[in-house]
């Protein structure tokens, strides 16, 4: 199977998990939409009988009235969509899902009610502040763990993985809070909350963001720099004891050229995809981390539609995470097919 | 593969398991981890679940203190809880009518701010004749031998709960005795300063340096403490002994402590140490189970998808795949979110169906090189069914990896239970490390300082992950031997 065929497949393999998840969402908020839905529609009902109702029961006598409130009761009904059976309901959901109309919220966030607004204003933070995190992490990681690869069993080696393995066991937004408690509130170093500072603009404002994102940034790599370390030693030792290894260190090559030359070169597809993975795995634990720090990005505003009960925000959140998540997963396998090209054939030879 | 061999293999392999040192280390950890977790009722409150979120329950103690051991490590020293029952106090009769209980409290020196608040409870009164019901004055004798009248004739009854620092009669009573010795003036009620009352601490300045001329409210807010003995007086006036009778039996009085046992109070003065111990069950239970169960099912359906082959391994695998590109954690909270009350159960059952996906994708690989062996093919040509076949013969080899597995997934499933919690999507009826958090976080006991509402839990997640991962590694290196060489 050539590279196009297995690129499409990977493609089309994540739009059905596309549709297959956006169905779920849809089908989970179907019931909770239509009880704020109703509620709406029965507010909207009772302002029309304050206003054109009284009016109609003043001049047309009462059976016109009611013969009006019986059509304008349809009529909103039609417009919440509550007169249609449920698998209608959460199929016309997914279809608008799908094309990017996530409707509106009932509180203005970021000041605006627009779904697509609020999380376009939203993901450019996460993303700076994971992404400079997971770079920083990436670099200390692989330059610590090629050091211990390197020096395979030495102190720093075995510092490193009891290191690794203790920062594997904790939840990252626990460690923010201890830092929150060390840094913030006993050393005073760093703000107590993340939120910018909506009054400054211009270079002012770059500061501010900045100084806001250190601690968070530090926590991040705290928590993850470790296990990155480990793995890549553990990939590097492997490496390492290759035959071309050798056959370089025959040929009398500077070890410096040998280890980021070769042997680094030969490990890259595992931590290639390592290095996806992780910028999309941190989306998922931002959720929390950003809680912790009060950073105004999309894991903290997930968290204010879940308590506000924001079930058209909640949709366009999870939708787009997904969304985010899926196109990480093909391109993990399009960098990883283009760099071993033995993945392609293996994995779906038989297709 | 006879389960003969099985046992001689998990015998070489226990004797090799010796050797790892960190292995071990976790052995002993998880040990002593169950141990704890088990003995949860006996440590500390039986039954803590169906306390925990009755604030009565917790009402004798301090709101928001550190553990007492803190007090080793710093100079300003908090005092700790006080607990006088009636042997512990000293009661007199002058009189018929008259009952005199007193208490006496000691403020050591070296110590910052008296106690907390001052609880008296447990009055039994029968009353027959209505028109003489008893009343109780309370006083406060300090070491320089100035008496603060906290509360008089105020009516007493079964039940009753005299909550000194709580109740703003007492503290008003308090203001007013305050304003007349350090300025000589005598004011009524009603010229207290109402968010004084309420919003400060009112029993600090109770047990700090009072004299003439000294301004009231730089006492209350920066008070200096006054070391000695304090005598805590209830007169209790009974003016128809006959007719009502009040029995003390049972009657307790609390100094409420600046610090409290192992780990101190969170905001409703419940004890973290309970919480903590009693929250190791949870997360051991959901994370062993999780794994556990996660594992079985990630192993039989790699295996079977393995055995099986062709069309249906590869429908198996998509199934598989859609499972792992789903995005978990956004996923889980909705499905946490929208069902509403959660069990236990629930969330294992959740953490299961989001966490099989890897394990089975690695036995489906090393399934498919048993598979080829001779030895499966004898056993089909024998006419041993595909059931048996999958049982008997290719599951047993993968025991010991399975073992590995379960243990290195244990943190992360640990993890997502308590990130659950944290969100407040948990089983409310059980207390979690996760929960601890999230009530530390959503009263940002962070902001404050309340470092020992924040820590430990945190630590408990940690060890229990680290046991595991512990384990998990040394099982690790002794199945994956080219790791060994390291």
């Amino acid at each position: 199977m050539g590279y196009g065929r297995y690129l499409v497949f990977r493609i089309l393999n994540a739009l059905l998990v596309l549709l297959i998840v956006t169905f779920i969402i849809s089908a989970l908020f179907v019931k909770v939409a239509e009880k704020s839905n109703r509620s709406r529609m029965e507010e909207e009902l009772m302002q029309w009988e304050r206003t054109t109702g009284a009016q109609i029961k003043k001049s047309q006598g009462l059976e016109a009235f009611e013969q009006a409130k019986k059509a304008q009761k349809e009529l909103l009904e039609r417009k919440y969509e509550l007169n249609l059976p449920l698998w209608q309901k959460v199929f016309r959901k997914t279809v608008r899902t799908l094309k990017l109309d996530f409707g509106k919220t009932s509180m203005p966030i970021f000041g605006t009610n627009n779904v697509s607004d609020i999380i376009k204003v939203a993901v450019p933070r996460s993303v700076l502040l994971f992404t400079t995190a997971t770079i920083i992490t990436i670099i200390l990681g692989i330059f610590l763990g090629v050091r211990a690869a390197r020096h395979a069993g030495s102190a720093f080696d075995r510092g490193l993985s009891v290191f690794a393995l203790l920062t594997y066991s904790l939840p990252m937004w626990w460690t923010g809070m201890m830092f929150l408690l060390i840094f913030s509130y006993k050393l005073g170093w760093f703000p107590i909350s993340s939120l910018f500072d909506p009054q400054l603009t211009g270079w002012a404002h770059v500061k501010d963001v900045l100084w806001k994102l250190t601690l968070p940034v530090l926590t991040y790599v705290f928590v993850a720099f470790g296990g990155w370390a480990w793995t890549t030693r553990n990939i590097m030792i492997g490496t390492l004891q290759e035959d071309f290894i050798m056959a370089a260190k025959a040929k009398g090559l500077p070890e410096r050229k040998i280890i980021y030359g070769h042997a680094l070169r030969a490990a890259s597809p595992p931590i290639v995809t390592m290095i996806i993975f992780s910028l999309l795995g941190s989306l998922g634990g931002a959720i929390i981390s950003e809680l912790v720090f009060n950073y105004p990005g999309m894991g903290r505003l997930y968290w204010v539609a879940l308590q506000q009960n924001e079930t058209n925000l909640l949709i366009g959140l999870t939708y787009f995470f997904t969304v985010l998540y899926l196109a990480g997963v093909v391109l993990a396998d399009m960098v990883y097919g283009f760099l071993d090209p033995r993945v392609k054939v293996g994995a779906s030879a038989n297709m | 593969m006879r389960w003969v061999d099985v046992k001689e293999g998990f015998k070489e392999f226990l004797q090799e398991f010796k050797r790892e040192k960190t292995g071990i280390l976790g052995v002993i950890l998880l040990v002593i981890l169950v141990l704890v977790a088990l003995s949860a009722p006996y440590l500390t409150i039986q039954d803590l679940p169906t306390k925990w979120r009755s604030s009565q329950y917790w009402e004798d103690n301090p709101k928001s203190v550190p553990p007492t051991w803190y007090n080793m490590f710093t100079s300003q020293k908090l005092v700790t809880q006080e607990i006088y029952h009636l042997n512990d106090l000293s009661i007199s009769h002058p009189s018929d009518t008259v009952t005199v209980i007193e208490a006496d409290y000691n403020f050591p020196e070296g110590y910052v701010g008296g106690p907390q608040g001052i609880n008296i409870r447990g009055f039994n009164v029968t009353v027959n004749s209505p028109y003489n019901t008893p009343t109780i004055d309370v006083y406060l004798l300090r070491p320089d031998g100035k008496e603060i009248p906290l509360l008089i004739g105020s009516q007493l009854s079964s039940g009753e709960v005299i909550s000194i620092g709580r109740d703003s009669k007492i503290s008003t009573n308090f203001y007013i005795w305050l304003v007349n010795v350090t300025e000589g003036r005598k004011i009524t009620m009603f010229d207290v300063p109402l968010q004084t009352i309420l919003i400060e601490d009112m029993v600090a300045p109770m047990f700090a340096r009072v004299e003439p001329g000294m301004n009231a409210s730089k006492i209350i807010k920066n008070p200096e403490p006054l070391h000695g003995t304090y005598k805590l007086i209830l007169r209790i006036n009974n003016p128809a002994p006959k007719d009502n009778q009040i029995s003390y039996d049972n009657l307790k009085v609390t100094f409420l402590g600046r610090s409290y046992g192992t780990m101190g109070t969170d905001y409703l003065g419940r004890d973290l140490w309970a919480g903590l111990i009693w929250g190791s069950r949870v997360s051991l239970t959901v994370g062993i189970l999780v794994s556990l169960i996660s594992t079985i099912i990630g192993l039989v359906y790699g295996v079977t998808s393995a055995y099986l082959g062709g069309l249906t391994d590869e429908a198996m695998m998509r199934v598989n795949e859609i499972f792992a590109t789903i995005p978990s954690l956004p996923i889980l909270i909705l499905i946490g979110a929208t069902a509403g009350h959660i069990t236990l159960t629930f969330i294992v059952l959740l953490l299961v169906i989001f966490g099989w996906m890897g394990i089975a994708r690695i036995s489906r690989s090393m399934a498919l090189q048993i598979k080829e062996q001779t030895y499966i093919e004898a056993a089909r040509a024998l006419g041993a069914g595909n059931g048996r076949i999958i049982l008997k013969h290719i599951l047993p080899q993968l025991l010991p990896y399975a073992f590995a597995v379960i243990a290195l997934s244990v943190p992360g499933a640990v993890i997502a239970e308590a990130s659950l919690s944290f969100l407040g999507i948990g089983d409310p009826t059980a207390v979690t490390w996760g929960q601890i958090l999230n009530a530390a976080q959503t009263q940002s006991a962070t902001n404050k300082g309340y470092w020992w509402w924040v820590l430990p839990p945190g630590f408990g997640i940690a060890i229990v992950g680290l046991t595991f991962v512990l384990i998990g590694t040394a099982l690790d290196k002794i199945l994956n031997p080219k790791l060994r060489k390291a």
